[in-house]
């Protein structure tokens, strides 16, 4: 039996030695100079947590993993910089009337879809129309009154009031240009992305593989270097990482601190790069302020003073993140210092939950988390916090699905959430200001439904005011009223979220945007994304 | 006989279906919302789920889509907007492939285990391959992928650690992808199929008609192979047919461990997309194979032991 085995396993592993190179996807590195400089070729596969619903801006629903595998091919007219500033992309310039509530908008000449249609202001008008028409991006772009068509290569778009970061929100889904034939056949173009990007749709399996090579008639000269670019599938964050060891994937994304230990120890064979910045999110409880005992305000600020955040980033975070007070991350220029009342201090929670107690009874609170064991940690270690505090709190799990739908009918006392990752603090607009807060029961998407005359004036102020200083002082308030407030209790700064390689691929976060600036080296959460252009393998 | 067992068939198919249809709705959650995202206006979702008949009665909406599904419509998937069937389609010869891979590395390890157990009852080989075989049994589907994955992939780098090449694509990349997959939802099934095999030979070998061949002078090994094994494997082909329910739940294990694009991934992507009808078109085609192949397994007992067809 023992030398049957012996026949069958050999015979086993001689047909795998004799498979020759993987098809479709292969890493035998790049026709490369081992100078540093970029060198054109190779190929890379690159490992996603999740797949896509599907490649179409208009209608499809894009998480931080699709952006990847999208952005290949499908390009928006709007880039952000390493500053965090917006700068043109498919579009040449963007330019807004004295009052911000027009935005002119150029685009550059010359760009080509892989169809072989030409990118023209009528396109764009289509696009932005279709966007503005769109279920997914109707209420971002309520302000939007209509697009009008100035010259073949102009739009100006129409708001109905003034809105001074408006290309921001072009630098997303809401800004890729997709051709007629995409908007024409979304469900075509949902399965077959056309696009003006440095890559041409090759393959796609769902739950499987993604598949690009390069656009020979890219845009931009010289541009891109790779020849090919594998997206895998893998929702197993430890089979994506063992994936990487095993010489599968050249490049992983991951938000596990093991990960970051892990891979950072082996610095020759791998480089690690981190969210920074306002791409950072913040994890956080949110609150449902509409809804005893979270209506009142003792009971917000009670919990919020127990949460001892050194505690949890050093036992659940391996001590890499950094405690947060704010959606804004500290070296961001928006933010604005004031710890209060997310400073620990026990003391005061248990305070405020006996005069809570002392007036209306025995103060009991349901928070919600989803079911994956890091998320419980964390939820759980919270619970223990809070019960020193007095506060008896139960742990009710939820599936991503249900949690997202309780946030948006109101139907939770409290929840762990993750959010504000967006470039510029208007991007949270609709998660913050009151006229987004409904009565419980119906869709609100201030979440928290925390209603604040001042804290939204201020996000009117940040939203309609170009200079930046009155921004600066109206985001500051914002933060204030946060703090003063509490529908969030916050706990750390996200910047877990990390893209691994191997050393030999280089270029992410040395992009540079068509006009020579440097690009924003990572955006998106948890996971991060970044642009594949000017990716490369460095020989070996 | 085929009649009946097709009758049986269909009100498993309603059974199971309708109840699959029930919990479905009973979950919370919102079908519209994952499809839109939480930033959706009111307006947008009221019209979605209108268009996807969402505000209809349970009942209603159920008898639309048996009513579809007789007439071969499986529906159109919330999320994909593909046709349901189309999606199973293109999922199913993954599943079946690791299925069936599974099964036969499972019968390959279990058949010789179980027989040297039982000639060996009671030894130490038995008592080894007894104790091996209840460790397998006891590790987890996810704990042994991860461990093949470490062994054969991180240390050895024999195998991929993960991905999936269609035999359409390259047989020799194939079968390298399906090894460790297959091996990982064969473990626990090798333990079964030793021991029910172990058990069956050994109160086989003491049958009177074996002293008999003993007596005539026949080789033990002659004997094992044309007079006991074959006796002996009805259990072991029952548990076969039985199996497939707990490989199918391994798979979808399996299939998320090594990134295989099968049936239940696709199941289970679709339980938290809330896409219904997806899931509905794959309960559809497992219970159905579940009964078809139960089935064909009865069909088996009587080739295999003369006795039952004679009966």
């Amino acid at each position: 039996m023992i030398k049957r085995l012996t026949i069958l396993l050999t015979a086993a592993l001689t047909l795998v030695a004799c498979s020759g190179p993987r098809p479709v996807a292969t890493t035998p590195g790049a026709a490369a100079t081992s100078t540093g400089g970029p060198a054109k070729g190779g190929k890379i596969v690159y490992g996603l947590s999740a797949d896509a619903n599907g490649f179409n801006p208009v209608t499809d629903q894009f998480a931080a993993q699709s952006y990847s595998m999208v952005t290949t091919i499908i390009e928006p007219l709007v880039s952000v910089d390493a500053n965090g500033d917006w700068k043109p992309n498919l579009a040449e310039s963007l330019t807004p009337n004295a009052t911000y509530d027009e935005w002119t908008i150029k685009v550059r000449q010359g760009i080509n879809f892989t169809d072989g249609l030409t990118l023209t202001g009528e396109i764009v008008k289509s696009n932005l129309e279709a966007q503005q028409k769109s279920p997914l991006t109707s209420a971002t772009l309520q302000p939007l009154e209509g697009i009008e068509l100035v010259d073949p290569m102009t739009v100006k778009v129409k708001l109905k009031q003034p809105w001074v970061v408006f290309p921001y929100y072009l630098a997303a889904q809401i800004g890729m240009m997709v051709p007629p034939s995409t908007l024409n056949n979304p469900l075509g173009g949902s399965r077959t992305p056309v696009g003006t990007g440095p890559y041409i749709f090759k393959e796609y399996v769902p739950d499987s593989r993604f598949v690009v090579t390069r656009n020979p008639h890219y845009w931009r000269d010289g541009l891109p270097y790779l020849d090919e670019i594998e997206f895998r599938i893998l929702p197993d964050t430890q089979t994506r990482a063992q994936s990487l060891e095993a010489g599968s994937l050249d490049a992983i994304g991951t938000t596990r601190d093991e990960d970051l230990a892990k891979f950072g120890a082996a610095k020759d064979a791998y480089t690690i790069h981190r969210t920074q910045g306002m791409a950072v999110s913040e994890a956080m409880f949110m609150l449902n302020t509409e809804v005893a005992p979270m209506n009142d305000v003792r009971v917000r600020q009670a919990m919020a003073a127990a949460m001892d955040r050194k505690a949890i980033i050093t036992t659940l975070r391996g001590g890499l993140t950094k405690e947060a007070d704010s959606p804004w991350t500290k070296d961001s220029k928006w933010y604005a210092p004031g710890g209060a009342p997310h400073t620990y201090d026990l003391a005061k929670a248990t305070s405020l939950v006996k005069e809570y107690e002392a007036e209306k009874g025995e103060l009991k609170v349901e928070v919600l988390s989803t079911p994956d064991p890091n998320t419980m940690q964390t939820v759980e270690l919270a619970q223990d916090m809070w019960r020193k505090a007095g506060i008896d709190v139960t742990i009710k799990q939820a599936d991503q699905a249900d949690l997202i739908n309780r946030a948006l009918t109101g139907n939770f006392t409290a929840t762990i959430w993750t959010a504000f990752s967006s470039p510029d603090p208007d991007g949270e607009y609709i998660w913050l200001h009151q006229a987004y807060a409904k009565p419980i029961g119906a869709i609100s998407l201030n979440f928290s439904r925390v209603k604040d005359d001042e804290l939204s004036k201020a996000l009117d102020v940040g939203r309609m005011n170009p200079d930046e200083s009155a921004r600066k002082q109206a985001y500051a308030t914002v933060q204030k009223r946060l703090r003063d407030l509490v529908p969030y209790i916050f706990i750390d700064h996200l910047d877990t979220g990390a893209i691994i390689t191997k050393s030999k691929l280089r270029g992410i976060g040395e992009q540079l945007l068509p006009d020579g600036e440097k690009g924003l080296p990572l955006t998106g959460s948890p996971i991060p994304y970044h642009p594949f252009s000017q990716l490369w393998v460095n020989g070996q | 006989m085929i009649a009946g067992r097709l009758l049986r068939l269909v009100v498993v198919l309603l059974v199971v279906t309708f109840l699959s249809y029930a919990l479905l709705s009973l979950l919370p959650g919102d079908t519209v919302t994952q499809i839109l995202g939480p930033g959706a206006s009111e307006e947008a979702r009221a019209q979605l789920r209108s268009e996807l008949g969402l505000d209809d009665p349970l009942l209603v909406r159920y008898g639309v889509w048996l009513g579809d599904l007789v007439t071969g419509d499986f529906g159109t998937s919330f999320v994909s907007r593909l046709p349901v069937a189309e999606e199973l389609a293109a999922r199913l010869p993954v599943t079946i492939e690791l299925l069936v891979a599974a099964q036969l590395v499972a019968l390959g390890l279990a058949v010789p285990m179980g027989i040297t157990a039982a000639r060996n009852a009671g030894r130490w080989i038995d008592q080894t391959l007894t104790t091996l075989s209840f460790a397998l049994l006891s590790t987890p589907v996810f704990v042994s992928g991860v461990l093949l994955i470490l062994v054969f992939a991180v240390k050895w780098q024999l195998l991929p650690a993960t991905g999936w090449t269609p035999i359409s694509l390259d047989l020799g990349w194939n079968i390298t992808s399906v090894v460790l997959p297959a091996l990982t939802l064969a473990f626990a099934q090798v333990a079964v199929y030793a021991r029910l095999l172990r058990t069956d030979l050994i109160a086989t070998l003491q049958e009177d008609y074996i002293t008999l061949a003993r007596a005539r002078g026949l080789s033990p090994r002659r004997i094992l192979w044309r007079h006991a094994l074959r006796p002996s494997a009805i259990t072991l082909i029952t548990a076969i047919g039985l199996n497939l329910g707990a490989l199918i739940g391994g798979a979808v294990i399996v299939e998320t461990l090594f990134g295989l694009p099968g049936i239940g991934r696709l199941i289970v992507d679709s339980i938290f997309s809330r896409d219904y009808l997806t899931v509905q078109g794959g309960v559809v085609l497992i219970s159905a194979g579940y009964v078809l192949i139960n089935f064909a397994v009865d069909l088996v007992y009587a080739a295999v032991d003369p006795r039952i067809r004679r009966a």
